[in-house]
């Protein structure tokens, strides 16, 4: 598959700056991250923009002060500081008042793969599903990423978008509708595979794969994790006879708990197989492709797997 | 309303007080805390500093008060009650009780409430965004915030407290209920606060202390901001007496969760606050 051109956060604050040009009242701030399209911003929009130093909760509270006082407010940072750090303030000033404040973070998973688990976001998804009012998104390519600057624009609640710092594979062409929730990228009638992010890419390697063995795999896109468009998913899985999902993320809380709950839920008695990052094998330090292989989340590993569950 | 005579301020302070007693003998509440920043919010309310209207409790050129010390929440709902923001009923059927629109925390639910507040940190930076906002817009609303002397210890204040005085936010003032209690002991036996007016002075705040049950000295402080006109965010710290009028809880440590129950202790503050609401009622 061909790259992206730009990462995903360069993507996102491209399309940033371009909404944020025709509207005064938007404001980037950011606990004094960077990001090579950043500088065009602040140069351009030098008002409509706030270091306000490594300080996440008072970003996040500011933020909601702005909120109040008319403005559209976007969070930059790292998604381990200011989700973890601020959570309370994320709780209580964004979702407890439901306040449209977008914060878009990058460093989703093992994206940060060297620096290591300070910088891992591998638990974001199972921690911030737990908000009320928050919105999660999880792009899995540069023009989802873009097209999701309108979508928290315009969902009138508080949004989390979780941002890749590789440029990942580019799946969707320029102008797709990303208002579903999810993409069918994929038909199939043995097995869904659900992912998010940066594996969905490798899921849908996977499915060709196993298209070679006359295993035909339906691969599903699920960048809205929050709210889930529960009827809709369900229907997509109730036509096969398995399900995986593939995530980056912890094996608690995450893309294979919400699926798993949706299964219960729905009343889908479907075998359910969870590949994800194990209890146990969370905090790492190394490339992200030997992050990927140690923990079978590779593309080989996730095929692998999905094989011997077959079998 | 406004009450310009530092008298009438004291009577109507001793009402609240004794409003603020008797629903918390019947609902709960901290009385302690709402007793140490009384004066406070009375100077803010009654003393034409803090423009509200409860006809009109959304208008945009209305002046900001965040509670941020949420466990004051008697005092902020006796006088929003008082000025007519919400039937004052409510504070018999609804505070604590029935379907709890006034619940033990303000919530911007209720008429006149700004934000929700109750876990300590938040307040200053959420008031630190409106000023902000209202000054890359030209409005000339004031913001006003009242934390606690304890929470003063929650590292976001300060977060806050750098990011106001950087940004020049001169429309932002901040008062401490320097009261130097927190829940089990005095502050300066916990974490330690002081030097604290050199600490906000360190922070780029214009910085000033007075007494907080005096309302000539409250009142000067805050017209001496509204005249000055500074752009650097202003902080009075009220020196306080935490549960001030009730004679047996007055800096007692735990009085911050006591509720005052038995019937001896329910005398005894009567007598307490009838003093302070009588024709001397200024000696209180």
């Amino acid at each position: 598959m061909i790259l992206s051109k730009v990462q995903q956060r360069d993507a996102f604050i491209t399309e940033l700056r371009a909404r944020a040009r025709l509207d005064a009242n938007m404001v980037l701030i950011t606990n004094d991250q960077g990001a090579a399209p950043l500088d065009g911003y602040r140069e351009e929009l030098p008002d409509q923009f706030i270091n306000s130093g490594v300080s996440e909760q008072n970003i996040i509270s500011v933020s909601a002060g702005l909120t109040l006082g008319g403005k559209k407010v976007f969070v930059y940072s790292i998604a381990s500081f200011i989700i973890l750090r601020a959570f309370e303030q994320i709780k209580i000033d964004l979702c407890a008042m439901n306040l449209p404040v977008t914060i878009f973070a990058v460093g989703s998973g093992y994206s940060y793969a060297t620096d290591g688990p300070t910088h891992h976001a591998t638990e974001d998804i199972a921690i911030m599903r737990t908000l009320e009012n928050m919105a999660i998104y999880s792009p899995a390519d540069s023009n989802a990423a873009a097209a999701l600057v309108d979508i928290s624009l315009n969902c009138g609640s508080p949004a989390y978008i979780r941002l890749d710092r590789d440029r990942l594979p580019a799946i969707y062409g320029g102008g797709h509708d990303f208002g579903a929730g999810y993409t069918t990228l994929r038909q199939g009638n043995d097995l869904c595979i659900l992912s998010t992010g940066c594996m969905v890419s490798k899921a849908l390697e996977v499915a060709d794969r196993l298209e070679n063995d006359n295993i035909s795999a339906k691969v599903i896109d699920l960048y809205r994790l929050k709210p889930l468009v529960a009827s809709g998913i369900a229907e997509a899985i109730g036509q096969v006879k398995r399900v995986v999902t593939v995530e980056e993320h912890c094996r608690n809380g995450g893309l294979g708990s919400i699926i798993a709950e949706l299964l219960a839920d729905s009343g889908l008695a479907l075998p359910l197989r969870r590949l994800a990052i194990e209890d146990g094998a969370v905090f790492g330090y190394g490339t992200r492709d030997d992050l990927h292989r140690d923990r079978g989340l590779d593309t080989d590993g996730i095929e692998r797997s999905i094989r011997e569950w077959l079998i | 309303m406004t009450i310009s005579s530092t008298v009438d301020l004291r009577k109507k302070t001793n009402q609240l007080r004794n409003w603020i007693f008797e629903v918390s003998i019947k609902s709960g509440g901290h009385v302690a805390s709402a007793f140490s920043c009384i004066e406070i919010m009375t100077a803010l309310y009654y003393g034409g500093f803090l423009k509200a209207d409860p006809k009109n409790p959304q208008a945009e050129d209305r002046d900001r008060f965040i509670l941020s010390k949420g466990h004051g929440e008697l005092a902020l709902y006796t006088i929003l009650a008082d000025l007519g923001f919400f039937p004052a009923e409510w504070l018999d059927t609804r505070y604590r009780a029935g379907d709890c629109i006034l619940g033990g925390h303000p919530d911007p639910k209720i008429p006149g409430v700004e934000v929700i507040s109750g876990s300590l940190g938040h307040g200053l930076g959420l008031a630190a965004g409106i000023s902000m906002a209202a000054l890359m817009d030209g409005r000339s609303h004031r913001q006003y915030v009242l934390v606690g002397d304890t929470e003063c210890t929650e590292g976001s204040v300060w977060e806050a407290a750098m990011f106001a005085s950087k940004h020049r936010l001169g429309n932002l003032t901040c008062i401490v209920d320097r009261n130097h209690m927190g829940v089990l002991d005095f502050t300066e036996n916990t974490t330690g606060l002081d030097p604290f007016f050199d600490k906000w002075m360190g922070f780029g705040w214009d910085t000033v202390t007075v007494d907080g049950h005096d309302f000539q000295e409250l009142c000067a402080a805050l017209s001496r901001i509204n005249e000055q006109n500074s752009d650097k965010p202003s902080l009075i710290i009220a020196e306080t007496i935490k549960a001030k009028g009730i004679s047996f809880m007055e800096n007692v440590p735990l009085c911050h969760v006591y509720g005052v129950s038995k019937e001896e202790e329910i005398q005894q503050a009567r007598q307490d606050l009838a003093w302070r609401s009588g024709p001397e009622g200024e000696s209180g």
